[in-house]
């Protein structure tokens, strides 16, 4: 049946082709070379070519027609239903090959024309999507609340039978967590204490009171800027993994197996990193603390000329301790929401990868976000009760 | 069934392996297999598991390297090819991996045009109509084209997988257990499916499969690996009079296989 072809795969393509015959008043349109998709420009400027130029055939021949594929065959049964052919023309001398897959594809092809479904118009969208965020924070706060108390609950248990705490992936968590995030924290911390020291002595050098700086920088530091770079270090670090993690299992349905097999999520993913980071970050709260006042004294040093006696002696006439515990409080705090957040958020991962990315971007975003609320909140707060 | 060709071209193997030999590390996985897939023919490649059939399909398709041997596809040795002489083999195969391996990103639309928009230059009117064309062959319904891959079914998902493997229009397409999480019912349309696309498009099918119903239903050749080669190749019935080989014989001689064997 096939004409002599060598080089099957490598081959030279034979450029579609349309001409037109007349005999005894009928019209014939005569169908040659490859209709395939290596060519299906070609054919559809032939198809298109003929249609502007000929009247209606009668018939179409396509016997002498080479190769076929189903997007030559999309071409032709579009040329046989168009103007260029009568309503009654059909295929001649196909070869049984091409005539099933005409047939086939004639079958389908119908069906291949649905429009694509209505969209809604460009206003109504933005509006729609505007609300739908508008409430969608609404609807995140009571998700977060209800997770807290599943996690109360959780904790409660495993306080009645502390044989079910997850002692291993605890000291795991607090590894991942806290350890691994000392070097980091450190230098930051240090960097962003040297540079508040040299910013505040640089500007209250004018009014001669550049020692005034170090008070600046030790209640600074203690309050407000170890726990708040620690807790956006470690809410970048772990509710990021912590969703990845968690969701991943849930895409592979290893959070419904635990189900299945009575094995609680929450007591046995959740609960271990909660904990984890509950005990991590006062830890890496006070290192930050630490850090960011011994980068303050490199800098006292280079700015001032002061030594590290003397800022360690102004430091501790001028700085209370209550503003370390005041800083250190709000760790355990930050921890609850960035663990929480990051493993709601795990845990709300739909089916496809791309959903984990949008979840640990969520993830992240809203743990800094909470993080930055309840900073203020506590400062609010404390300050009103005179600490 | 027509004698095996290719879209007019007569080419007598589509693939063929000689003295394959692979190691993962240390352990042997492949010793001196070979194996042709004849033209035209649907091959069902069955074994137990753990023999390599998998491993096979992705070491053919280029994915894994391989000590010795030659592997050659519609008559070239890849190994030895160019990048851009390699290219236009692999837009004369198509995969299905076992869950489809959709993009996920991607709707079931996108996803058929992914092949398109890589190899052909073609205005988007045209690889819409032709995209639908495809969904529509593999027997999905029309608004399944907008969805993601996540909202659809497995047996979706595989047919939607078909779909984009056949986007190209190839000329061998390889199917890693097209039917297995799909229902008998559901199993049984996919097999028709396969064989009617291999009749209309003169597809070339290397197919692995558990599924002793799709074996006698469409396979033209089986070719069971075991002891690190193909052990038996031929016509399911044959294989069934004449196993040859004791995991060939449990297969294909057990209650189920001869039950199946009897009805078809």
């Amino acid at each position: 049946m096939g004409m002599p072809d060598n080089d099957a795969v490598l081959d030279r393509i034979i450029e579609p082709a349309l001409r037109s015959a007349e005999e005894r008043g009928t019209r014939r349109l005569i169908v040659s070379g490859d209709w395939t998709l290596a060519a299906l420009g070609d054919a559809q400027a032939a198809v298109d070519d003929f249609e502007a130029s000929h009247g209606p055939a009668h018939e179409i021949d396509i016997g002498d027609m080479r190769r076929l594929d189903t997007a030559g065959a999309l071409t032709l049964i579009g040329l046989r239903d168009g103007k260029a052919a009568a309503k009654t023309a059909d295929f001649s001398r196909a070869r049984p090959e091409h005539r099933i897959l005409l047939d086939e594809i004639a079958r389908a092809a119908p069906a291949a024309y649905e429009p694509p479904p209505p969209r809604a118009g460009a206003a109504v969208e933005i509006l729609r999507r505007f609300l739908s965020a508008a409430t969608s924070i609404g609807r995140d706060a009571i998700r977060l609340t209800m997770f807290l108390g599943e996690t109360t609950a959780a904790l409660a248990r495993v306080v009645v039978h502390p044989g079910r705490f997850r002692i291993k992936a605890f000291t795991h968590q607090l590894q991942q967590t806290g350890l691994s995030a000392v070097p980091i924290i450190a230098l930051v911390s240090f960097l962003i204490g040297g540079v508040v020291m040299q910013q505040s002595a640089f500007q209250l050098q004018k009014f001669g009171a550049e020692t005034m700086s170090i008070d600046m920088l030790g209640i600074l530091a203690l309050r407000e800027l170890g726990v708040i770079l620690a807790a956006v270090m470690v809410a970048g670090r772990s509710a990021s993994a912590f969703t990845a993690q968690i969701g991943t299992m849930k895409m592979r349905e290893e959070i419904d197996a635990m189900r299945t097999l009575g094995i609680d999520p929450i007591e046995t993913l959740v609960l271990p990193r909660v904990l984890a980071l509950i005990i991590a970050l006062p830890l890496l709260v006070f290192l930050a603390d630490m850090m960011a006042l011994a980068g303050g004294a490199v800098m006292a040093k280079l700015y001032l000329s002061l030594d590290t006696d003397m800022y360690l002696q102004r430091l501790n006439s001028s700085v209370q301790a209550k503003h370390l515990y005041v800083g250190l409080i709000k760790a355990p705090f930050a921890a609850l929401v960035i663990g929480l957040v990051g493993c709601l958020e795990g845990l709300s991962v739909q089916g496809s990868a791309e959903s984990v990315g949008t979840q640990v971007t969520t993830a992240v975003v809203k743990a800094i976000f909470l993080v930055l609320v309840l900073d203020a909140v506590f400062a609010i707060f404390l300050s009103a009760a005179g600490f | 069934m027509t004698a095996p060709q290719l879209n007019g071209a007569p080419l007598e193997y589509a693939i063929r392996i000689r003295g394959l030999t692979k190691h993962f590390g240390t352990q042997l996985i492949f010793e001196n297999l070979s194996l042709d897939v004849h033209a035209g023919e649907i091959l069902a490649i069955a074994g137990g598991s753990g023999t390599g059939k998998s491993v096979l399909l992705r070491t053919i398709l280029g994915l894994l390297p391989f000590e010795a041997g030659s592997v050659e596809i519609l008559g070239s040795d890849f190994a030895s090819l160019s990048k851009t002489e390699r290219v236009k083999i692999e837009r004369q195969v198509g995969v299905l991996f076992q869950d489809g391996a959709l993009f996920s990103s991607l709707t079931v639309l996108q996803n058929v045009q992914v092949p398109m928009r890589e190899h052909l230059n073609l205005p988007q009117k045209t690889m819409d109509a032709l995209a639908l064309l495809k969904i529509a062959m593999v027997g999905l319904p029309p608004n399944a084209a907008y969805k993601y891959p996540s909202e659809l079914s497995g047996g979706m998902r595989k047919r939607a997988g078909l779909a984009r493997a056949l986007a190209l229009d190839p000329r061998i397409v390889f199917l890693d257990e097209p039917t297995s999480g799909l229902d008998p019912i559901g199993a049984a349309a996919f097999d028709r499916l396969i064989q009617s696309l291999q009749r209309t498009l003169g597809l070339t099918v290397y197919m692995i499969t558990h599924d002793l119903d799709s074996i006698f239903a469409v396979c033209d050749r089986v070719a069971v690996l075991a002891d690190k080669h193909v052990v038996r190749e031929g016509a399911p019935m044959d294989l069934v009079r004449d196993p040859g080989h004791p995991w060939v014989r449990e297969y294909f001689c057990g209650e189920r296989g001869r039950q199946i064997a009897k009805a078809s």
